[in-house]
């Protein structure tokens, strides 16, 4: 990704691209996270990129580049909501449509139950440590505290340590579908 | 409800390990599959990022409205609106019987720009008048990206005003 950037940083319109699929699904979850309806995330993020060139310059580290993407798509993200020009679905329940795999082989069956369990235990989750889980899993791993920071959690929260998010979804998923943190 | 044993209750403060990786890839493929992000998205997002001038003021898309007008069905009217610090952009397609599409434009406050539009084949450019309307007789379907080059020679700190690509 270093190289990428000092490419890109250069002029590079392939290395760009790279960056782009690279950082993309993130952003779209970041946005999504926020609450943005499909349009508006897509919206965002070109607007996002967009503002990046002009900005390329100045970004010198991949770690930062990600970090000013995160914090850029939130910034936005909440520009697009407080122009409240469409609406907005605030209490999206994005857990109760976790979308089946079709039909499947035994195997299939037993993977699919695992699926459900995690996406049941994501549920059960304070909404702050959904959000947070659901972006950590699409950042790359050098990236964790510059994005936790983007976030607004503390470097410490989820930089190396695992974090009181990942702790209780473990201990969630350990105690099976009846356990309850609440 | 027995406390888990002490041996495996995962701390927070414990360093990530290999079975919390692998929680979080799992979590990446349930949301990749619970609101995945449009196939294509990312190809319009470098269609508009291929930019001679990098000195860009970015409009974003304020409002859109689809109006079916023609009792055949296929043709449509969209009529779109772009906001950026300086200016307002709003264009009107509308489908031509050969499959291109007619865009008509305006900018606000108006003013004479030449108004260049990228799309998947050569980039078309035409001027807008002193009341800041303009028009493409003909653009081909697909992704397209408007250009509002800045003012030439270049006045002061006006920029030239790109909007996000979009499909026509």
């Amino acid at each position: 990704m270093a190289n990428l950037l000092s490419a890109a940083r250069a002029g590079s319109e392939d290395a760009l691209g790279q960056i782009v699929n690279e950082l993309s699904p993130l952003l779209w979850q970041v946005a999504r996270s926020a609450g943005l309806s499909q349009g508006d995330a897509e919206d965002v993020l070109q607007t996002v990129w967009i503002r990046l060139i002009t900005h390329l310059d100045g970004i010198h580290e991949a770690t930062a580049l990600t970090g000013w993407l995160v914090t850029t798509t939130k910034r936005e993200a909440w520009r697009v909501r407080a122009a409240g020009r469409k609406q907005v679905l605030a209490d999206q329940d994005v857990f109760a449509d976790l979308p089946d795999q079709g039909p499947g082989s035994e195997e299939q069956v037993i993977l699919d139950d695992q699926r459900r369990a995690l996406w049941a235990a994501l549920g059960q989750l304070p909404r702050r440590c959904q959000e947070l889980l659901r972006i950590m899993a699409f950042t790359p791993r050098p990236d964790y505290a510059a994005v936790a920071a983007a976030l607004g959690m503390p470097v410490g929260s989820i930089g190396p340590t695992r974090g009181r998010c990942l702790a209780k979804l473990r201990i969630l998923l350990a105690d099976g579908p009846d356990g309850s943190l609440a | 409800m027995t406390p888990p044993e002490p041996g495996r209750l995962p701390s927070a403060d414990e360093p990530l390990d290999d079975a919390d990786i692998g929680v979080l890839g799992d979590i990446r493929g349930l949301f990749e599959s619970a609101d995945p992000m449009p196939a294509d998205l990312p190809e319009r997002i470098r269609f508009g990022l291929a930019l001679r001038d990098l000195e860009v003021e970015v409009a974003r898309l304020a409002e859109e409205d689809q109006l079916a007008v023609a009792a055949r069905g296929e043709e449509q009217s969209r009529t779109i609106t772009f906001d950026s610090d300086s200016l307002t952009i709003m264009i009107r397609i509308d489908a031509n019987r050969d499959g291109t599409v007619r865009v008509d434009g305006w900018l606000a406050p108006p003013q004479c720009r030449q108004v260049e539009i990228k799309t998947a084949a050569e980039p078309l450019t035409v001027a807008s008048d002193a009341q800041g309307r303009f028009a493409f007789a003909r653009v081909p379907c697909g992704m397209a990206q408007l250009i509002v080059h800045s003012p030439e020679p270049s006045s002061g700190d006006t920029r030239s005003v790109v909007t996000p690509a979009l499909i026509i």
